[in-house]
């Protein structure tokens, strides 16, 4: 085993043709069950400011701060274009609620899932909520935890993104 | 002679040197990023609530996670440390170990991962390979794991590994192969549905060295699923069968196992509903066969009923019956919206939930109901925001809880218990606010009345601050009062409290495990970093 790491590691390492990718190629699914690739979803938003958030059914601070992003999302619209990808880190406990409880908030948001915790893993995310502020497919700002008025913070920040 | 040696050795050093300098560049190309958790508790005596004191009364739970990813390749390990492990969780520990290492290279299409990895087969009913840190649960498996998709339409997956157990493996080794195919791919049809089917094989081989010629030390289960998805309908069936798997939990049965799982969701407008349908009998599947409760689990059986936030609603919850069970549960949601007759200015979200569980008949027969009831949990949940600042959530629920069955005691009443909860939030100025939680649980044939309340100032982004109180004031008298704080500060966040922790079931994740009643200082950081 410890052979196979290292002659890995040599490839790796030996790899340095291949162009720079920041984000992590993992597999999620949209609301429809059909896989994407995170890292795709985000290329697709070019150089538009993304913010991922990371809630569940089950976590009330995410879903106020979803909420509060939502209310507030065209008057920021106008200060600072972005996109929301809200990812819901539900598993099988919980996720057959995701589409019913979306329908019920009427969110301008991409919702996408992961279920066994992939991506929230890849992107070393301890507790929910966690938002992270991306541009280019770089990570500029994170948060863990909301509380009331935390989005104010993350307007702050998408507005100070050139 | 000794020239050329020299020069030899000169050409290796530079060229050595060359390697290591590109190594560096390109590695500083890449991305490090890691976690860090630790979860630390000092106990106190405390004979009001036969609190038993650990021999040693400092716990803490640590854990390091670092990661490298360059292009497709990533590479990882996760430190562990329980100094020793905390009070109730399911395992004894008292040192540190890297504990997870993996490689990784991912293509669209192709993927293979060597070392630990996490992986889940359909919604787990037959496979799932998770961490739940909580709860104390880490059944990564060490060995292989495949992915490939060699057409649009199907994907599979391959995996091989000895399941993790405590800071080492199990004494067993897991083998599982899925397909997953796309049916809307191949009728090439365009539109908003979504239809896959998909197919499993796990089995799991543990020695056996008894007398039983005919002892099964290698069990296999199949499972097939179907998903269809649209805009506004989704339905979900997955079929699980086990073979003989005589364990201690089963008292060494030989009975097959088998599990059904519907879920069906439709949406229109403001509205979404949900229902889920589950039986399962003989459905208990581990690694080892003398493991129990939360330790080396092969599939994955949450407790499918809602996940409570209050403290009232936490005392009673449900832990799911693989040995055999038939239920299920049912979600409305509904957005009154801003200007309808209910909605007023800002609108009003409802939310009810009925799950309602009960054991098999003698046949075991799957989707059979039995005569004895396990747990229902009847709730609603009205939350209106009056202005900008105040908001309020009305909740009640009223629970059945079946004792005996669900904590596996000796025979004990079962409980009837009505909760109300009236949470108001008021938000003072843009940054700060203050939350105020009022319950109230009654339940006549356990411990009685016990109210509690909760107060929280907050302070955006960084700072919170809470005291509560869950008071049983009828039949034990008994405070359980905690105090605390966090600060959070980008990724990472400091939390601190002191209090009592009531013995009984903890649920994260819908797993659960008994906790002891413990009084003392907790301490919580986490922090992420990526650069």
């Amino acid at each position: 085993m410890r052979k196979i790491f290292f002659v890995l590691l040599t490839f790796l390492v030996t790899d340095y043709a291949v162009a720079q990718e920041t984000l992590p190629n993992i597999y999620v699914k949209n609301l429809l069950s059909k896989q994407v690739l995170f890292s795709d979803v985000v290329k697709d938003l070019k150089d538009t400011v993304v913010i991922v958030d990371f809630w569940a059914t089950w976590c009330v601070p995410c879903l106020n701060e979803l909420e509060a992003i939502s209310d507030n999302y065209s008057d920021w619209q106008k200060i600072k274009p972005f996109k929301v990808l809200a990812i819901s880190i539900d598993d099988a406990r919980t996720k057959n609620r995701v589409n019913s409880l979306v329908a019920g908030k009427g969110w301008p948001f991409t919702v996408l899932t992961d279920e066994n915790h992939d991506l929230k893993r890849a992107l070393n995310v301890n507790d929910i909520p966690h938002t992270l502020i991306i541009k280019n497919g770089k990570i500029i700002h994170q948060q863990t935890g909301y509380v009331n008025g935390t989005e104010a913070d993350i307007l702050e920040k998408i507005k100070a993104i050139n | 002679m000794y020239k050329q040696l020299t020069l030899i050795i000169i050409i290796g050093i530079i060229s050595s040197s060359c390697i290591a300098q590109t190594a560096l560049q390109t590695l500083q190309k890449g991305i490090f990023s890691g976690s860090f958790e630790s979860y630390a508790q000092l106990y106190k005596p405390d004979s009001k609530i036969n609190a038993v004191l650990p021999q040693d009364r400092f716990a803490a739970n640590n854990y390091l996670k670092l990661d490298y990813a360059y292009s497709k390749f990533s590479l990882g390990l996760q430190y562990e440390n329980y100094a020793p492990a905390i009070a109730g969780f399911p395992f004894v520990a008292n040192e540190g170990k890297v504990v997870n290492k993996y490689f990784k290279y991912t293509d669209k299409n192709f993927a293979v991962q060597i070392g630990d990895f996490y992986e889940q087969l359909g919604s787990g009913l037959v496979f799932r390979a998770w961490e739940n840190r909580q709860i104390g649960i880490n059944n990564a498996l060490n060995g292989v794991n495949v992915y490939i998709k060699p057409t649009s339409f199907l994907a599979v997956k391959a995996l091989y590994g000895k399941p993790r157990k405590v800071l080492d493996y199990a004494d067993a080794s897991v083998r599982a192969a899925d397909a997953t195919i796309d049916i809307t791919d191949i009728l090439k049809s365009k539109g908003n549905t979504n239809i896959t089917t998909g197919i499993s094989y796990v089995s799991r081989y543990q020695q056996y060295t008894g007398p039983d010629p005919d002892f099964p030390a290698t069990v296999q289960a199949y499972a097939a699923r179907l998903n269809v998805n649209s805009a506004n309908t989704n339905l979900s069936v997955e079929y699980v069968s086990k073979g003989k798997d005589p364990h201690d939990v089963n008292n060494q049965s030989k009975a097959t196992g088998q599990a059904l799982l519907v879920n069906a969701g439709y949406t229109i407008g403001n509205l979404g509903i949900n229902a889920v349908l589950r039986s399962m009998a003989n459905m208990d599947f581990r690694s080892e066969r003398d493991a129990f409760g939360t330790q080396l689990p092969v599939n994955f059986v949450p407790a499918l009923t809602k996940q409570h936030d209050f403290l009232a609603t936490n005392i009673y919850v449900y832990n799911p019956q693989a040995m055999g069970e038939t239920g299920g549960q049912v979600d409305i949601y509904y957005y009154c919206k801003p200007g309808s007759l209910l909605g007023g200015k800002y609108g009003v979200n409802i939310a009810a939930n009925a799950a309602l569980y009960y054991g098999l008949k003698p046949s075991a027969a799957l989707l059979s109901v039995g005569d004895e009831k396990y747990f229902h949990d009847y709730n609603i949940e009205v939350k209106k925001k009056w202005n900008k600042k105040w908001q309020t959530t009305f909740g009640y629920y009223q629970i059945f809880y079946n004792k005996s069955v669900i904590e596996g005691s000796i025979i004990e009443p079962s409980i009837n218990s009505n909760i109300f909860v009236l949470n108001t939030q008021y938000k003072y100025s843009t940054k700060k606010s203050a939350r105020v939680e009022l319950q109230h649980l009654g339940a006549r044939e356990d411990k009685g009345n016990w109210a509690a309340a909760l107060l929280e100032l907050t302070y955006a982004p960084t700072l919170s601050v809470y005291v509560s109180d869950l008071y049983n004031y009828d039949k034990t008298n008994t405070h359980y009062f905690n105090f605390g704080g966090a600060y959070t500060k980008k990724g990472t966040r400091f939390g601190a409290s002191y209090g009592r922790q009531r013995a009984g079931l903890y649920c994260a994740g819908g797993v659960c495990r008994f906790v002891p009643a413990a009084t003392g200082f907790t301490a919580t950081l986490t922090t992420t970093f990526n650069n």
